[in-house]
């Protein structure tokens, strides 16, 4: 989501990076880089003026009093400001601990609130609460059967009330029934509505004013312009907001909203919106953000998503000394399997350190899809002998002819499989004595 | 307002108009062409105080640099016109397919609207809410079927009932997904060659809040089919929509439609002139 502003920031990073000095024009050449990647990334232009003004006294406050390179110190200042906007521990949804939680999703039209607001109570079904969805959205046609039916898709009971039935009736009727149901979460899905709507606001304040409001979750899209702060802002301001939930974080967003309001309302983005299906909600990381942001890669992330899918003895196996150093194409295979239940490839790659993508990307780029890109590799080692798997040193060159034959796929294709898994391998070598749990992912 | 009394420098000047056009969305690199001008002008001569002025030069400066597309969308009635209504997820899509069969409607061409949204849950009963409103008839079909399919029985039952005007609305797609992408080209391959008389527009409805991403947007749309203008959604808030001026400059798509609210009502044509000055407003 957020790889294109850090490609950005990465490329001018390396520029100046091998500098061993920097000429002042240097330094007014890289920060208007980084304003122009950062306005294209939808940063606000308040914040980007802010972080370009510190940028800039920073930079010519200590630039020669350090060891650093100059380009190092301009980098490591850039990454102290992106990591104080954005680098807070994550956020969590706060639960009533004595009686019923009450979550109320709020935003503009089409930011996605009834999408999230089955996704949210799916992921708090599997925290083992017992989540009740209140549909109120009357405006838009047929929004109550949208979620009804992604309700059932949850397997999440909806409370549709009587259709005539003032909303703050209809939300009262929900909180006497879920008491008396025994349900402990309660998620108002509430109609899309300007921030500037007065008369909609004031619905807003009337259900914050009657109930004991937990949580007011404001939904807003990656996707939007300059205008997001402001939107943050008034709905902030008028009908208070604890936190932010930002949706189509699939798309190819830069994620300057994700700065932008951070830096401006101050406020958490607890949680992200990542695909269309109901288990696509994330909790938000913002260091990991700040982190990805300047290429250090998602690793956190993409561990804990691996933890969930592996089992833990094979972890270690993997870190195993023995492992490391007999890598084979068994392994490498066993791999790309296990990377395929984690997500999609993009996802997986987005959370990669900048140095290993690139390999990886190879891999992509070449066979074109992820999907088929999968059943190629499979198609290629499946037509390997049991030797050519456990050794892959002796596969040569009419060896390689056969496999391309067998597999329906062309020599280079062949080429291009064992390139990526000697670079794996060698990659997990230069790892052995470092402690990490997946050393190829590190 | 941009001028005070004690703004008279040059660059304090340039920064404002910098922020005025920027916080409208139109971009860094179309913004920074407009400053070019701005640099050029010799300020002794501009009135700086002088708003109107102002936004005088500015709106020649941009009609200056968008091009200006004469034919907007017409019906012609001796054949089948097909409008292909895509986007992004959230955008108003069916909403907007529901404002357009109203407008054509009251033009006199009664249109049938097509459900191809069968992935969103409620989106056929959602579009027809609102052609019930509009007074037009949507096709019957049931979720989860093959959108492309659903276009199909769409373009027979409007040569059966000897309809001018089709509309279809399709499910909200992110460009980033490979396989939605190639859905929509599958859609358009499936009217191409079931009415290949007919007359298609592939409009792309965007979303006035969004930001620089929309220019990303309408590049990918382009790149799988056809975008024949845009449709431009939500102008009733704060945000300006200043992208699809750069999308006009960058990739020569024009903008047909505005919609401005929750009403049926709620839509107009684009008219560059009055855009551009609630732009800078």
């Amino acid at each position: 989501m957020l790889d294109k502003l850090a490609e950005r920031l990465q490329y001018i990073f390396n520029k100046i990076r091998e500098k061993g000095k920097i000429s002042e024009y240097d330094i007014k050449q890289s920060l208007r880089e980084i304003k122009l990647a950062l306005l294209e990334a939808d940063v606000n232009y308040q914040v980007v003026k802010e972080f370009i003004n510190r940028l800039e006294q920073q930079a010519s406050g200590e630039v020669l009093s350090k060891t650093l390179t100059p380009g190092q110190q301009i980098i490591k200042i850039t990454h102290g400001i992106l990591a104080e906007i954005l680098g807070e521990k994550q956020n969590k949804i706060k639960f009533n601990d004595k009686g019923q939680t009450i979550i109320l999703l709020i935003g503009l039209q089409g930011s996605g609130k009834t999408t999230t607001a089955a996704k949210l109570a799916l992921s708090i079904k599997n925290q083992g609460f017992k989540p009740l969805l209140v549909a109120v959205d009357r405006v838009r046609p047929a929004a109550v059967e949208q979620l009804l039916i992604m309700g059932r898709k949850a397997g999440v009971d909806v409370f549709t009330g009587v259709p005539n039935k003032r909303i703050l009736d209809t939300i009262h009727d929900a909180e006497q029934w879920a008491r008396k149901h025994r349900f402990d979460v309660i998620i108002i899905d509430t109609a899309g509505r300007l921030h500037i709507d007065q008369e909609l606001i004031q619905e807003l304040k009337d259900i914050k004013n009657s109930l004991e409001v937990q949580e007011t979750l404001l939904v807003l899209d990656a996707l939007m312009g300059q205008d997001a702060l402001r939107v943050a802002h008034d709905f902030n301001k008028e009908v208070g907001v604890d936190g932010y939930i930002l949706t189509k974080l699939d798309g190819d967003a830069r994620g300057g909203v994700a700065l932008s309001i951070k830096s401006l309302t101050n406020l958490p983005i607890k949680l992200a919106g990542v695909g269309e299906k109901i288990t696509d909600l994330e909790p938000f990381y913002p260091d990991r953000i700040a982190s990805r942001i300047l290429g250090m890669g998602d690793t956190l992330t993409l561990i804990e998503k691996l933890e969930a899918n592996y089992a833990r003895d094979e972890m270690q196996n993997m870190a195993r000394k023995e492992f490391r150093e007999q890598f084979n194409i068994n392994d490498f295979y066993e791999q790309l399997k296990k990377i395929k239940n984690i997500g999609s490839l993009e996802n997986v790659f987005n959370m990669m350190p900048a140095q290993f993508i690139g390999s990886l990307k190879g891999i992509k780029q070449s066979i074109g899809n992820e999907e088929k890109a999968l059943s190629k590799v499979e198609a290629i080692i499946c037509s390997m002998t049991k030797k050519e798997r456990l050794e892959p040193d002796v596969i040569n060159g009419s060896r390689r002819r056969r496999i391309a034959k067998g597999s329906g796929t062309s020599v280079s294709d062949v080429n291009r499989l064992l390139n990526q898994f000697f670079k794996m391998k060698k990659f997990l070598k230069q790892q052995i004595g470092k402690k990490s749990l997946i050393p190829f992912m590190r | 307002m941009l001028f005070s009394n004690a703004v008279q420098e040059k660059n304090v000047f340039l920064e404002r108009v910098e922020e005025l056009l920027l916080s409208s969305d139109l971009g860094p690199r179309t913004t920074n062409e407009i400053l070019e001008y701005f640099k050029a002008i010799d300020l002794h001569q501009f009135k700086i105080n002088d708003y109107n002025y102002f936004k005088k030069q500015l709106k020649k400066i941009l009609l200056d640099i968008i091009p200006v597309k004469n034919d907007t969308l017409k019906i012609d009635p001796e054949i089948l016109n097909i409008i292909l209504i895509m986007g992004v997820n959230g955008t108003g899509k069916t909403s907007f397919a529901g404002k357009l069969a109203y407008y054509f409607k009251n033009q006199g061409w009664n249109s049938l609207l097509v459900p191809a949204d069968t992935f969103r849950a409620g989106a056929i009963e959602q579009l027809t809410c609102l052609s019930k409103l509009a007074g037009v008839e949507t096709l019957r079909t049931s979720a989860n079927s093959d959108p492309a399919s659903v276009v199909f029985d769409g373009i027979q039952s409007a040569k059966a009932k000897k309809k001018v005007l089709l509309i279809i609305d399709t499910a909200g797609r992110l460009h980033t997904y490979h396989n939605l992408m190639k859905e929509l080209e599958k859609i358009e391959r499936v009217i191409i060659k079931n009415a290949p008389e007919a007359r298609l527009q592939n409009i792309l409805v965007i979303d006035a809040s969004t930001g620089q991403n929309a220019l990303i947007q309408a590049a990918t749309f382009q790149k799988s089919l056809k975008v024949s203008s845009i449709a431009l959604t939500k102008l009733d808030g704060t945000a300006k929509g200043g992208i699809v001026l750069s999308i006009q400059k960058e990739l020569s798509i024009p903008v047909d439609f505005i919609t401005f609210g929750e009403k049926i009502t709620d839509l107009c044509q684009y008219e560059p002139d009055k855009f551009i000055e609630t732009l800078l407003d």
